[in-house]
């Protein structure tokens, strides 16, 4: 059977506010975190995060549990509305590190899905382990960070092409491991 | 991208998917691609499978308490929202024909539905709900007879040849309501739908019927496991 979150969804879909609170307890600290993350602003990921539950409300509809999990098909959504945020600051954009921020526990998702993500971190961190160690880790930092290209380039002091290069061929390999 | 020429040209394509969801593309760049998922969905499943596979990265992201004003915001922001629902299933996978016919088709649904259940002298007023996708396509109008122990459903779209079995939900209001399942549903003609006796007395105004894809002979796990492709709400006539 899948998650409490997965049927609070299809609730959603039909316009049941109520759900949208419960879909919104269960996952608003976990995407809060993910914006946070990429925007390095409260302010800025206060507003995505909004923007996130305004689109979950209006798109639950074509949520597919048998093609997604729910907190992933979240994640995908934050990252995508903070990624375009982070992009439309102007050049010179801030950097600051993160103000103290209240962590807080995870709430556990159900048993059936906590394993299946389990599972699917699992063979992930198989894949990331097969690539060469800088580009498994340029990998993360560019999925957590939102960074572009360039930042990476920057950060890990290397030349644009070898970037993208490590990049790409990392990603190549890997869409090939996760494919066995 | 062509400063990396080292790249098979037959893998770049590949490559703009998993460049998208990593987030490693800069302004111009996403603009493109989201411009491109809109009709190439090739990309658009790419980009799925990407988002399935790299998601549990965000595993690593330490979760952090928003304000508590924040909900309020969203709750606010709602209404407007809804009133403006611009995405769907139907118009990303095409998967009804014959927007154009719809006021038609709905109407002739309706006066088909009631039809169905017969003007049966009662004292209680039957119960119609529209079900529409989030684009507000109405797809199929429900009728609840009189005696409140069957349910006609009308298609009022027509579907194309999907495999996938269509099953109807009833959705209680309340908290930890689950949905319940009503029966399968046909894409081309009407059907009639004995409801279970148990769950006779919850068909109520407050409660709201769903549809949802399912693999054929309907959901293996008694809750929707596929989209939800049509909902609305029981009212009363």
């Amino acid at each position: 059977m899948r998650s409490q979150l997965a049927a609070a969804l299809a609730r959603v879909a039909g316009g049941d506010r109520a759900a949208l609170r419960i879909v919104y307890q269960d996952t608003c600290a976990k995407l809060f975190g993910v914006c946070l993350r990429i925007l390095k602003d409260r302010s800025e990921a206060e507003d995505v995060l909004q923007d996130v539950y305004v689109t979950v409300w209006r798109k639950a509809a074509t949520f597919d549990p048998g093609r997604a999990s729910p907190i992933t098909w979240m994640v995908a959504i934050a990252r995508n509305r903070a990624i375009d945020r982070l992009r439309m600051r102007t050049a010179g954009g801030r950097l600051e590190p993160i103000e103290a921020a209240d962590a807080v526990s995870d709430p556990a998702p159900a048993a059936v899905e906590r394993v299946e993500l389990a599972q699917q971190h699992q063979r992930l961190t198989r894949c990331l382990e097969e690539l060469d160690a800088r580009h498994a880790s340029a990998i993360r930092e560019a999925f957590l960070d939102g960074a572009t290209y360039e930042d990476l380039a920057a950060r890990m002091n290397v030349p644009l092409g070898t970037m993208k290069s490590w990049i790409r061929r990392g990603l190549l390999k890997l869409r090939a491991c996760l494919e066995r | 991208m062509s400063d990396d020429d080292t790249i098979d040209p037959a893998d770049r394509g590949k490559l703009t998917a998993a460049e998208y969801v990593l987030g490693v593309l800069g302004g111009e760049e996403r603009r493109e691609v989201k411009r491109r998922l809109a009709h190439e969905p090739a990309l658009a499943s790419e980009v799925a499978f990407w988002e399935e596979r790299l998601g549990v990265l965000a595993d690593a992201v330490a979760p952090v308490a928003p304000p508590q004003h924040t909900w309020s915001l969203i709750e606010d922001a709602i209404p407007a929202a809804e009133a403006a629902r611009p995405t769907s299933l139907w118009q990303s996978l095409a998967f009804w024909r014959g927007f154009g016919i719809a006021a038609a088709t709905l109407a002739a649904a309706s006066i088909a539905a009631l039809a169905y259940i017969g003007l049966v002298p009662a004292t209680r007023a039957p119960l119609m709900a529209t079900l529409a996708g989030s684009s507000g396509q109405p797809n199929f109008v429900a009728a609840v007879t009189a005696t409140g122990n069957s349910l006609v459903v009308v298609p009022a779209a027509l579907l194309t040849n999907d495999p996938r079995a269509i099953e109807l939900w009833l959705i209680l209001p309340g908290p930890n309501q689950r949905p319940r399942s009503l029966g399968l549903i046909q894409p081309g003609q009407p059907i009639r739908l004995t409801i279970p006796p148990d769950l006779a007395g919850h068909l109520t105004p407050d409660a709201a019927l769903a549809v949802s894809l399912e693999p054929p002979g309907g959901s293996p796990t008694g809750l929707p496991t596929g989209p939800v492709i049509a909902s609305g709400k029981l009212t009363s006539l």
